[in-house]
């Protein structure tokens, strides 16, 4: 993955989060999901036992989808972003077969107590149900500024 | 005539839990590369900061650190044993994980040995629409590093609701009253 820091004077309010990617929820997907999170609840990879929950089918879990958001944050803030706050509603199922686009945007700025804030919406959304998983980040980014300061 | 309590029954019940602490729990290692790998891979995340030494060396961390989300996501199971300990007393059969919020406070590095704590912040009825009195229940989980350090903190906001059938027996009744 090409590393670059992004600072706080670069980022616009509107600005759609340039490291969105997609993942197909096929069912290697889903035992690498087990693998990651070491959940091992069969209603995230056990197709008959999450249908006789009267669930439609296997669905991915938290600890699946807060990485998701994260791959999408944390690539683009860079090493020298902080992830301060965050947010995570799942509303709708991430089902086996979809696939899942995660998305972002900048939503504010501002500076408080000397430190750099962006507020950014981010979102799962499948090709068969739209957004599934809003969400709310707050990141503290270091600016250019710091940078002349210090040399 | 029904025998079940009612779901205001059940809410006097919790509330006398809020507050209440689960025992800390330590992750049964110290945070590695390995299952940082595995977590990352999961979402096909290449991110150096997690997974190169190298790479990480050179940043101000010094060496890898943990994705922000891993605490939970690597250490599901010490949490879901965790609440089912401090559970209270629920109407309905299912509880589902509505939502998270994440706060975080210092980085987790390789070798760094984390433990939690979890508390029942809050229960109240709130409606859904398949159950007028459906039960949101609060926890908040604190994970700290070896010299006692709040690394970070995130609550799990939880559902749980009746089903169809009670909700229907209980809907006849108040019509019958």
């Amino acid at each position: 993955m090409e590393t670059r820091q992004i600072y706080w004077e670069d980022v616009e309010v509107g600005q759609e989060i340039p490291t969105g990617y997609t993942l197909k929820l096929d069912i290697t997907r889903f035992f690498m999901q087990v693998s990651g999170t070491q959940d091992y609840y069969p209603v995230h990879h056990d197709r008959d036992f999450a249908q006789a929950q009267g669930v439609p089918d296997i669905f991915v879990n938290t600890g699946f989808l807060t990485a998701a958001a994260g791959r999408l944050l944390t690539n683009w803030i860079g090493s020298e972003g902080w992830l301060k706050k965050f947010r995570i509603e799942m509303r709708k199922m991430n089902l086996y077969g979809d696939t899942m686009s995660v998305k972002g945007k900048v939503t504010g700025k501002r500076i408080e107590n000397k430190e750099h804030y962006i507020e950014a919406d981010v979102w799962c959304e499948t090709d068969r149900q739209g957004i599934t998983t809003p969400c709310k980040a707050t990141i503290i980014l270091p600016t250019r500024m710091e940078v002349t300061r210090n040399g | 005539m029904t025998t079940q309590k009612t779901p205001e029954e059940f809410l006097q019940e919790s509330k006398k839990m809020i507050g209440k602490e689960t025992e800390t729990t330590a992750a049964p290692y110290p945070v590695e590369y390995e299952p940082i790998r595995r977590y990352c891979m999961m979402v096909d995340d290449t991110n150096p900061l997690f997974q190169d030494p190298d790479y990480a060396k050179k940043t101000q961390y010094g060496d890898v650190i943990l994705p922000p989300f891993a605490p939970f996501g690597i250490m599901a199971g010490n949490f879901i044993s965790a609440i089912t300990k401090a559970l209270p007393p629920l109407p309905g059969p299912y509880v589902i994980n509505m939502a998270q919020e994440w706060e975080w406070m210092k980085p987790i590095k390789v070798g760094d040995r984390l433990s939690t704590k979890t508390r029942l912040s809050d229960v109240h009825i709130k409606k859904i629409r398949i159950d007028p009195k459906a039960f949101w229940i609060v926890f908040e989980t604190e994970v700290s590093n070896q010299n006692g350090d709040v690394v970070c903190i995130y609550k799990n906001i939880l559902l749980n609701h009746r089903p169809p059938n009670i909700v229907a027996q209980e809907q006849q009744s108040e019509k019958g009253d």
